[in-house]
């Protein structure tokens, strides 16, 4: 039998059960891709403009829109200045005024990432997030920070990506030649017009490949087409891809250091000759390995695929 | 409108009360649809590595003969991540229409009636196919209402900076959305147990689910 009290408490419950159903309809509504699906209806039905994001960005930090590159580089990046290039490019700032304070704010937080968030989100945000999250990484931030995050969270997330572009390296000397560049292209193979999503490096075969960066291998496989590849996954939506490679030397899900050698060039799967295919992917979008290099190799014709 | 507060109170609640039908069915699946993304989002890095040992299977097979070879560039490398988060995507939407959309259909009862018939649904649901939804639900709500309590906190910590109150409002809601919001949406799903189809193909989609809700809690 239920007590005077206790009738009095259930009594009242709807508005309790009001708020908890308004709040779980307001999560719903701004952090779900359903929610946006249905903000997307809606606004299409009424001919009003959605604010909803694109479905595939409400997973991960944001980094699924690839960040604006600048054209040009204003000179060699420093390894340890790369975020802050990366930051200087999203706020169209320069490198020199935003990597002290880039500095001190990591040097505070603890954190690179959360220095980032805080450069974008403000330093509140950045710490309230360094407490809630699993880890210091820029996705696990973003997760702890409510939806009116999500557009300072996007731009973090393209400036800690440009700054993972900038600190890579180059997988085979500097004077290998560039014999097939990025973009669409006469297929040598095919000869239709097709696009070229890296650049390849005519070299000959059993050249070591090395890595560009610390990351961790993603797939090493082979098949006809890009022969034994390989993919590495450097983080902060930065992967690299070498392609028609002779041999692998490491296998899938292992932990690489910058400048370790991964492979052997050659010329297996679809290809003219020895040559490295390089790519790198911002985003899952490829993008140009020459942006992200002041010294540009020289091109001359050779191997291509 | 009554005099004191109190019974101004039980009014408004009252009023409240005769809206259940609508608000309460829509909170129960917006509560699983935000646990079934915060499912889905924390093993995205996972599906990626399951679509790139996928891709790599096919693209081994397809390189088997010259006439195949072409499909090896369907999902070419460029088009992993989005083909990845495509699949978490569809897998959430799934998710959705499986436990989420039927919750639509609650029909509100007294909570201890309520409870007497889960239990006796309970014991006369002996499949352990069909007793996959409810569990699901149940585990998918549980992530919702964590999500939602963080999202609480989150957005009063920087409204109001004031970290004691945000992290009280966090634990509130948490409660209340266990006690209050969660065995419902579990006690609908058990209600629907007993009728549903395909029950097989929706233990493929909601098994893993269940893990990446566990994954998901905090």
């Amino acid at each position: 039998m239920k007590s005077p009290e206790l009738a009095q408490v259930t009594r009242r419950l709807p508005i309790l059960e009001l708020l908890l159903c308004a709040l779980c309809l307001w999560a719903g509504w701004y952090h779900t891709p359903a929610g946006a699906l249905v903000r997307s209806v809606g606004a299409w039905l009424f001919g009003t403009r959605s604010t909803a994001r694109p479905l595939l960005a409400y997973f991960g930090a944001g980094t699924l829109v690839p960040p604006r590159i600048p054209a040009m580089l204003p000179g060699p990046v420093p390894p340890a200045q790369a975020l802050a290039y990366g930051a200087a490019a999203v706020l169209d700032a320069s490198p020199l005024e935003v990597g002290p304070q880039l500095r001190a704010t990591a040097q505070r937080l603890g954190s690179d990432d959360a220095a980032l968030l805080a450069m974008f989100c403000g330093e509140e945000a950045a710490r309230y997030a360094l407490d809630e999250a699993r880890s210091p990484a820029l996705d696990d931030l973003a997760r702890a920070l409510p939806p009116r995050s999500e557009a300072c969270v996007g731009r973090a997330a393209q400036a800690a990506m440009l700054g993972g572009a900038y600190a890579l390296g180059w997988p085979l000397p500097e004077s290998v030649r560039i014999t097939s560049p990025f973009g669409v292209r006469e297929h040598p193979l095919l000869g239709a017009p097709r696009f070229h999503a890296g650049v390849d490096l005519g070299t000959v075969v059993g050249t070591p490949v090395r890595a560009v960066g610390a990351g961790v291998v993603r797939r090493a496989s082979s098949d006809r087409i890009n022969g034994r590849i390989l993919v590495l996954d450097h983080g902060r939506g930065v992967v690299t891809t070498y392609c028609h490679n002779d041999a692998l030397l490491v296998r899938d899900g292992q932990r690489v250091d910058k400048g370790q050698i991964v492979a052997r060039s050659g010329s297996s799967g679809l290809t003219t000759g020895p040559h490295l295919h390089y790519q790198i992917d911002l985003a899952g979008e490829p993008v140009d390995p020459l942006r992200f290099r002041v010294q540009h190799p020289r091109t001359a014709a050779g191997p291509s695929d | 409108m009554p005099g004191n507060v109190a019974e101004r109170v039980a009014w408004v609640a009252e009023r409240v009360g005769r809206a259940r039908w609508i608000f309460l069915p829509l909170g129960l699946c917006a509560l699983v649809a935000v646990g079934a993304h915060a499912a889905a989002d924390v093993v995205g890095d996972r599906v990626l590595w399951v679509v790139d040992r996928v891709d790599a299977l096919f693209d081994a097979v397809w390189s088997s003969w010259s006439f195949t070879a072409p499909l090896v560039e369907v999902v070419g490398l460029t088009q992993r991540t989005w083909f990845a988060r495509a699949v978490a995507l569809l897998w959430e939407l799934a998710a959705d229409a499986l436990i989420a959309v039927p919750l639509l259909g609650y029909e509100q009862r007294d909570p201890a009636a309520e409870w007497k018939l889960g239990r006796e649904l309970l014991q006369r649901t002996r499949s352990p196919l069909r007793l996959v939804r409810p569990a699901a639900t149940l585990l998918v709500a549980i992530a919702g209402a964590c999500s939602v309590a963080r999202t609480v906190q989150g957005s009063l910590h920087l409204a109001l900076h004031v970290g004691w109150l945000a992290s009280l409002a966090r634990a509130g809601t948490l409660v209340g959305l266990l006690v209050l919001l969660a065995p419902r949406a579990a006690f609908r799903s058990l209600e629907l147990a007993r009728t549903s189809r395909y029950r097989a193909a929706a233990a493929v989609v909601l098994v893993p689910l269940m893990i990446a809700a566990v994954l998901s809690f905090r």
